[in-house]
């Protein structure tokens, strides 16, 4: 039997608000989809567009998480309105590359909501899984 | 005694060679210690015996082998294999030879599509079938830059590279070095115009209108162009296209950068950091006609270009 295609994920999320969100999500016994993988920043705003193309047109990634703090509760003030700016330059590359726009999502979570991370991660999973694997993949 | 030089032009315009006779007084310095014992764009050298009787590829052994032009297809290949095993040191001359340069604008179709519209579906063309006769080389899937296909020593990029360069590098390795590079520098580290820091507004103009610039002032006195609102690649491509000083060659006739010296560090995407530097200035890259061709436009090697794959339409 073919195995089911298993997207991977990686999630950047800010050291403020949406990392202790996977935190919370995993104290608080919400499950999420073991595709995704985080890692750490000080805030959103710092991830530069390189490093989103970079994981998905070097084939590392299916998909692209960025969490950062809901607008207004920066820990830097204007991070995360820094990481939005960003990310329209994103879904614009995107589509040079010839990537879904699916495949990249900024979503603000703050520490409390353990929940919704972990529903994020379930959608983006599912999401992906209907897309298939990235086409730089191969 | 002089270096044995080999010097082999693959898919090119010959545009490389002409500037290594440009050269000019530094070339006659350069001369007796250099042997040219084949350079089939100014020696007659045959490569299968001068009347045609061998059936192998014979290129000379040399110490220095200079290829310009990129990897189109497989007659290319085979010839820089054989130059690759013959020379000791391979320098990638221009930007084709470097990056894929201009041919390598294909890569954003596929040669299904590259052929039906050479062959069939252009209208000025009367439709015939693709060529197919033996001695007719085979396409490679996509033009390929020559590090790609073998190992490269030494890359001067540019279209063309400019004289100063190819003395520099070949000064170098005569004086026994096996590297050179140029000095990454961004063309903006070399431009001399005046930069206000403040954002442009509006839709990227295009090269059809004219820069404001007063004809009688020099270019201190000029304003940036990406500032002016166009789209100048300055910021994201390697300096050197004026020689080891001087402004560069198109901000001097005042028109915006195209970005043939390529990245300014090998494997950067300067697609990424334009759109980078463009919010930076204000400028919004969505207007930009032809986005992906005009950033890539001597960089389609490497994987830059590839055709975008089919896909069902978004819902």
């Amino acid at each position: 039997m073919e195995k089911e295609f298993e997207p991977k994920i990686v999630a950047f999320c800010c050291n403020w608000c949406s990392y202790l969100a996977a935190d919370s999500a995993g104290m608080a016994r919400n499950q999420y989809p073991s595709n995704v993988h985080i890692i750490r920043c000080m805030c959103s705003g710092m991830v530069h567009p390189n490093f989103v193309i970079d994981a998905l047109t070097k084939g590392l990634a299916d998909g692209v998480m960025v969490c950062g703090c809901h607008p207004g509760d920066c820990h830097y003030q204007d991070g995360n309105k820094r990481a939005e700016s960003r990310s329209e330059a994103i879904f614009l590359m995107l589509e040079d590359f010839g990537l879904e726009q699916e495949r990249f999502r900024l979503e603000w979570i703050s520490a409390s909501e353990g929940q919704k991370f972990a529903g994020v991660s379930g959608e983006m999973t599912q999401t992906l899984k209907e897309l298939g694997p990235n086409f730089y993949k191969s | 005694m002089p270096v044995k030089v080999v010097e082999e032009w693959l898919n090119s315009c010959s545009g490389c060679e002409i500037s290594i006779l440009n050269l000019g007084d530094t070339l006659l310095d350069l001369l007796p210690e250099l042997n040219f014992v084949h350079i089939p764009v100014l020696i007659d050298h045959k490569y299968y015996g001068q009347t045609g009787e061998s059936d192998v590829i014979e290129i000379p052994e040399a110490d220095i082998g200079i290829v310009s032009g990129g990897v189109r297809n497989e007659e290319h290949k085979h010839v820089l294999e054989e130059t690759r095993k013959k020379t000791k040191i391979l320098i990638a001359l221009g930007s084709c030879a470097a990056h894929g340069g201009i041919p390598a604008q294909a890569n954003m179709y596929t040669n299904k599509d590259i052929f039906e519209k050479l062959f069939r579906g252009s209208p000025s063309t009367d439709p015939a079938s693709d060529p197919n006769h033996p001695n007719v080389p085979q396409w490679l899937d996509s033009c390929l830059a020559l590090d790609e296909v073998v190992e490269v020593d030494v890359t001067i990029p540019g279209c063309p590279p400019h004289p100063d360069w190819i003395a520099e590098a070949l000064t170098a390795l005569l004086e026994g070095k096996t590297s050179w590079s140029l000095p990454e520098r961004s063309v903006c580290d070399t431009c001399p115009v005046i930069r206000e820091k403040k954002s442009a507004a509006g839709p990227v103009r295009r090269c059809f209108e004219n820069l404001e610039f007063n004809p009688e002032e020099g270019l201190d006195k000029m304003r940036c162009i990406n500032e002016q609102g166009f789209l100048c690649l300055g910021p994201v491509t390697l300096a050197g296209c004026a020689g080891k000083e001087g402004v560069p060659r198109c901000i001097q006739a005042r028109t915006p950068c195209r970005g043939c010296f390529g990245p300014i560090r090998k494997g950067a995407r300067p697609m990424v950091d334009m759109m980078g530097a463009m919010s930076s200035v204000g400028l919004d890259p969505k207007t930009v006609v032809d986005r992906r061709a005009i950033m890539n436009r001597y960089i389609g090697g490497h994987g830059n270009l590839r055709p975008l794959p089919a896909r069902p339409a978004r819902k």
